[in-house]
């Protein structure tokens, strides 16, 4: 289950999100707390719903670690909740942070409305928003996330490049019914529309499963012509397997971040494949955490934020920082960003254990 | 057992009558004691004040869906069957309000009628594939889930439309806990049903199929009953539902079928029928809201936080049948 | 319900009839064209096998089954009973045998159900029911029945009362009572003959079915014996042999059979002292090839003596050999080690796995034997099985079908098989022919003493005092907990054993 089937979008709506009322912070904070902690810290909590895949796990680990390391350690008291696929749960838990009069709420929500009733009641009550990944659309919400178009535009234009615009693509997608699937997919055929001699012979799903993505594959792939791109959304190390399975060539390879794709990037068990390695990275709570740190510093505007992709290819790929030969198939990569206009760089403990990095954490924010 | 001992054996009180007889209501109501005085404690112990009005108005609002939809499900189970399929109706009336229900008072009150409707009759598809088809209700609910999920996807594909904050306000205010009102009405429903014709035959489906027909007892219509009001409280569970989110969300309803059976169980009723009391269930489902609370305030690492609950029950039903099969033995 | 003779078909046509009334069920003819009829101010006993048509007869007359063919006649006029309504309407109510009692509500929920007083909102008035009920019971003479128990917290017995005045309070013209008295008590059975007669008294008719010969002499006017779906005749006064050769359609010689001789005296199980819940200082040795019979009045402790030599109630003090060995018998596990095997009276709850097959039934004690690492031999089940079908002469249909569909009689059988296969030289039968048809009582007295005369020995509980006078080697009775009398010889009588359970009863008040 290594699916993010939790994980919607709604990007296009609201791009406000200054609504939120009272200056947050001190102001807020119960005299008795103010006197106990004599260096007054900004109480932010991350709720989160679903834990239940390695993505999950690894962005609640990041956050772990950043609020280890500083400026975190010494500005903010963090703490973090899960309450699994359930709205009325993740709604109650938001009630209890309310109660605990938290200064900032960091959500990954379990229903993109489920919880506005809940979220719009904190803002009222001074208390700042910030929703990630599978963002929310009360409009009092800040909203930190990806372009989930430009996910599956920029997977597509990679293969138009390597096969010079001719070839036979096959298209693996996600789960169907969610905007993250449609989105990226949209990104992609936009650019199949432009590049007519690109033939998108199949489109299956994968389910972002590295498992079902090989099942869905290996049954397809005997009634296949020859391939010369791979398109996928989620499984990618899956989808090459099947290919190897069935003793097929592995062509160049557009995916998720999956640390097995990667490992075949750099020619794991004689296999090397050419690939675009894109993923929706974990360190997203990591931003958001940021984000609302300023905005309670008062150091940052209110306003929503589109973080771009990280992104490896054959030439960036890069052993013990962006792929890991010790760590399974499963790992998410995308933990860190890696390159000089980096977002975030992390290291790889942060991920697998929520353990501090050595120095400071310096998020890149967009510029105010 | 014999004559003389029977000759010999006292009248009981009505109040050991009442303890002896309704020990999953009474062990509920216990439960719900227990926790809502565990919950002040790790509270104290983390604020240093007591819960307030804030705390029990978002505890009545959050658990209000959980409260009808469990008495749904319970009417179901008092005939010795289960309803999967009420997560199923919470999403399409979950669905249905967010897309339809419009900020004017004739908008606000026929849709909810319509919805509520609706509902009714999607628990009486089930009851007449259940009675008159003679198939097993599990297999009858776990298929429509899926049709009604499949509804309610196509009513609302991508979470959105809205609910007028009116609406919301007037189901779950967010400023005060005046939705308890429908947790009494909720609670005299079941009262009302209990002193019902219908409530009797009902019970004496779930009692005993074959002695409730030759008593008389029309148990095709109890049951296709039964599970009408399923779906009329999950109905009126998907309308608090979107209310509460002031949105709508065609898959938020799901964990519902799940929980409702959770807190039908908490609330001391037997999954073997005939047998339990809806205000137990009501209790249960407080309770399920109340663990989430404790574990909250009690700062176990959220990893554990799913496998406490999971014990908190497994204890809390464990304990349930104990008890009650000693008091039974004394009685 | 209209009370009183009915005056359109004049005062001697009969309450009710049934005239050459059919029916069947798959291949087999329950009823074969069999008439009968009753009149007001009578009480009139039916008596054959089971599956000699007589439940069958009351469920068409009750409206539960519709006959094939024929015609019923009530006061003279051709009705169609469609329904256990339908009948109602006609004054015609039927206490069933297998009791129609919903367990988890109250006695007052249940004698009212469907009449229950409403109150404000027309909502049921819970207080004024359990008033209303106390007074149906109190006007019964019923004092130790608490309308507010639940069903499942009454005895067998004080559950077949609550059937029977549920009945009752509806006034019937025509009442029809289906083996009534098979889990009564003593009492209850002279309470229940009590009400018989008043409605006599009242000029209305009552038909029931029994296989206990002394109730029906005892209360009946006139008999009608079935065999094989149709009626032989209704008699005034018949003796008991009689009846017997006309219901099994067999010359029988004598209804008890000759106790085997006692010969070598070795004790099989002695009790020395054995105390427990219901059993205080019990003592007592049965031997090889003996059938040692256990009376006294119901409630004082038998079953509590043969559910702990079972091992399945506790024992609190004193001590159990098997073949001259001091055992510990802690678990029914235990019991049947040592070769102890319990048949007890109520056979759904206990022993028989009632919706499994035949076969599987029998074989459930012995599977170990009959399997070779874990898996069971199909083969060896089934010769197995098969002989002891032959052997008891179990009427099954098949090993394959469930138990569940063998008459009462038939699943004591099998029970006892089990353990005969099991090879269990200590039988503990607790009133096993309660309820069990006339010849299969005969059978299963035969099964009883060919079985000592293999040398096994048999400790054998009744609520017949006359099967234990006829049977048994020797006679204990108990009192309190406590063997109180030990009869012994072959001239022991049921008037013995009665005399002295009540004997030491009154001495024990005085």
């Amino acid at each position: 289950m290594t699916g993010r089937f939790t994980r919607r979008e709604a990007l296009g709506l609201g791009a406000a999100g200054l609504l939120g009322a009272g200056a947050a912070g001190g102001v807020l904070l119960s005299p008795r707390l103010a006197s106990a902690a004599p260096e007054k810290k900004f109480k932010i909590a991350l709720s989160n719903s679903f834990i239940g895949n390695k993505w999950r796990i690894e962005m609640e680990n990041v956050f772990k670690a950043a609020l280890q390391m500083e400026p975190f350690k010494s500005q903010v008291e963090g703490s973090w909740f899960n309450s699994g696929n359930d709205v009325s749960k993740q709604s109650q838990q938001i009630s209890n942070l309310i109660a605990k009069k938290v200064d900032a709420i960091v959500v990954n929500a379990a229903s993109p409305t489920g919880l506005n009733g809940i979220l719009t009641q904190a803002s009222e009550r001074g208390i700042l928003v910030v929703s990630f990944d599978n963002v929310v659309t009360a409009p009092s919400a800040l909203k930190v996330n990806t372009d989930q178009v430009a996910f599956g535009r920029q997977l597509a234009e990679f293969l138009v490049k390597k096969l010079n615009g001719k070839g036979n693509v096959i298209m693996v997608t996600g789960v169907a019914g969610t905007t993250v699937d449609e989105d990226r997919n949209k990104g992609a055929d936009a650019v199949w529309a432009q590049h007519p001699d690109i033939k998108v012979v199949n489109r299956y799903t994968g389910m972002w499963d590295s498992a079902t993505a090989e099942r869905n594959t290996a049954s397809i792939l005997p009634s296949l012509p020859q391939i010369d791109g791979i398109w996928c959304q989620g499984g990618t190390d899956g989808v090459l397997k099947a290919f190897i399975s069935a003793k097929r060539p592995l062509p160049p390879t557009a995916g998720e971040a999956e640390n097995g794709f990667r490992k075949f990037m750099l020619g794991y068990m004689d296999h090397k494949v050419d690939g675009l390695s894109i993923g929706q990275p974990p360190f997203l709570s990591v931003i958001s955490l940021e984000l609302a740190r300023r905005i309670l510093d008062k150091k940052y505007p209110k306003k929503d934020i589109t973080i771009p992709f990280p992104f490896v290819t054959n030439d960036t790929v890069k052993q013990g920082e962006t792929v890991f030969e010790k760590l399974p198939d499963s790992f998410f990569t995308d933990f860190t960003d890696s390159g000089p206009n980096a977002t975030v760089k992390l290291c790889v403990e942060a991920a697998t254990d929520g353990k501090p990095c050595p120095g400071e954490l310096n998020v890149n924010l967009p510029s105010a | 057992m014999s004559t003389e001992a029977a000759i010999e054996r006292r009248r009981t009180g009505r109040l050991s009558h009442f303890l002896g007889q309704n020990v999953g209501l009474v062990l509920a109501l216990a439960m719900l004691v227990m926790a809502v005085v565990l919950y002040c404690a790790v509270y104290w112990v983390e604020q240093a004040a007591l819960p307030g009005m804030f705390e029990l108005t978002s505890t009545v609002n959050n658990t209000m869906s959980l409260v009808l939809c469990g008495m749904g499900q319970a009417f179901v189970v008092v005939t010795r069957g289960l309803d999967l399929s009420v997560g199923g109706v919470m999403d399409l009336a979950n669905a249905l309000a967010a897309v339809h229900i419009k900020d004017t008072v004739g908008s606000m009150v026929g849709w909810s009628l319509i919805i509520l409707a609706i509902g009714a009759a999607l628990g009486l598809v089930n009851g007449l594939l259940v009675a008159i088809g003679r198939l097993q209700p599990i297999l009858v609910t776990l298929a429509t889930l899926s049709i009604y999920q499949g509804l309610a996807i196509r009513v609302l594909p991508q979470p959105g439309g809205s609910i007028p904050p009116v609406y919301s306000s007037v189901l779950v205010n967010p400023n005060g806990p005046s939705a308890l009102v429908y947790v009494l009405v909720v609670a005299l429903i079941w009262y009302a049903f209990r002193r019902s014709s219908l409530g009797v035959a009902i019970f004496a489906l779930g009692n005993d199929e074959q002695a409730a027909r030759a008593n008389g007892i029309d148990t095709v219509r109890a049951q296709v009953a039964a599970f009408t009001l399923s779906g009329l409280m999950s109905g009126a569970a998907g309308l608090f539902l979107a209310a509460t989110a002031t949105a709508g969300d065609a898959t938020t309803g799901n964990g519902f079928t799940l929980s409702s059976i959770v807190a039908v169980v908490l609330g001391g009723m037997n999954l073997f029928g005939g047998r339990g009391s809806g205000i137990g269930v009501i209790a249960g489902a407080f309770v399920t809201t109340m663990i989430v609370n404790i574990l909250f305030f009690s700062n176990i690492d959220p990893l554990y936080q799913s496998f406490y609950e999971g014990l908190f029950l497994v204890i809390a039903v464990v304990l349930g049948a104990l008890i009650s099969r000693l008091m039974r033995r004394r009685s | 319900m209209s009370a009183g003779p009915s005056a359109t078909s004049g005062p001697i046509a009969p309450a009710i009839e049934g005239i050459k009334l059919s029916k069947a069920f798959g291949g087999v003819q329950a009823l074969a064209g069999a008439s009968f009829s009753a009149s007001r101010g009578e009480v009139h006993a039916l008596v054959g096998e089971n599956g000699a048509g007589k439940s069958t007869l009351i469920k068409i007359l009750g409206g539960r089954l519709r006959p094939d063919a024929g015609q019923v006649r009530l006061a003279g006029a051709n009705v169609q009973i469609a329904s256990p309504d339908a009948a109602h309407g006609h004054g015609v109510w039927t206490v069933f045998q297998e009791l129609t009692l919903l367990p988890w509500m109250t006695v007052a929920e249940n004698l009212l159900i469907r009449r229950e007083p409403r109150g404000t909102l027309r909502l049921i008035d819970r207080a004024r029911m359990a008033e209303q009920a106390d007074a149906v019971l109190a006007g019964l003479g019923i004092h130790h029945i608490d309308p507010r128990a639940l069903v499942e917290d009454l005895s067998l017995a004080q559950r077949q009362i609550v059937e029977i005045v549920r009945v009752i309070v509806q006034d019937p013209d025509v009442l029809l009572l289906d083996e009534p008295t098979s889990s009564l008590g003593e009492n209850e059975v002279k309470w229940l003959f009590g009400l018989i007669r008043d409605l006599r008294r009242g000029n209305k008719c009552i038909i029931f079915t029994s296989h206990r010969w002394n109730e029906i002499t005892d209360v009946a006017d006139r008999i009608t014996i079935f065999r094989n779906g149709g009626e032989l005749g209704t008699f005034a006064e018949i003796d008991e042999t009689r009846a017997v050769t006309l219901m099994t359609g067999q010359q029988v010689d004598a209804f008890y059979p000759e106790r085997p001789p006692l010969e070598a005296a070795r004790p099989l199980l002695q009790v020395r002292g054995l105390t427990g819940p219901g059993v205080s200082e019990l003592s007592l040795t049965l031997r090889a090839g003996e059938i040692l019979g256990v009376g006294g009045l119901a409630g004082h402790g038998h079953r509590e003596l043969f559910f702990s030599l079972f091992g399945a109630a506790p024992i609190s003090g004193g001590e159990i050999l098997v073949n001259g060995r001091r055992v510990r018998i802690s678990s029914p596990r235990d019991a049947i080690g040592l070769g102890i095997a319990l048949v007890p009276e109520d056979r759904k709850t206990e022993g028989l796995i009632l919706p499994m097959s035949v076969g599987t039934n029998l074989t459930l004690a012995i599977l170990p034997q009959l399997s070779a690492l874990g898996i069971i031999s199909r083969n060896r089940e089934g010769r197995a099985a098969r002989n002891m079908v032959s052997k008891l002469k179990i009427r099954t249909p098949g090993l394959r079908n469930p138990v569940q569909q063998l008459s009462g009689g038939n699943q004591q059988k099998v029970l006892l098989a089990r353990w005969l296969l099991a090879d269990s030289h200590i039988l503990l039968l607790y009133d096993v022919t309660r309820g069990v048809d006339v010849a299969t009582k005969h059978e299963i007295y035969e099964l009883m003493t060919s079985l000592v005369r293999e040398g096994r020995g048999v400790l054998f509980y009744s609520s017949d005092a006359e099967e234990l006078a006829h049977l048994s080697h020797r006679v204990l009775v108990m009192r309190e907990g406590h063997v109180a009398a030990e009869l012994e010889g072959p001239g022991i009588t049921a008037e013995d054993i009665v005399s002295a359970a009540v004997r030491e009863a009154t001495s024990l008040v005085d």
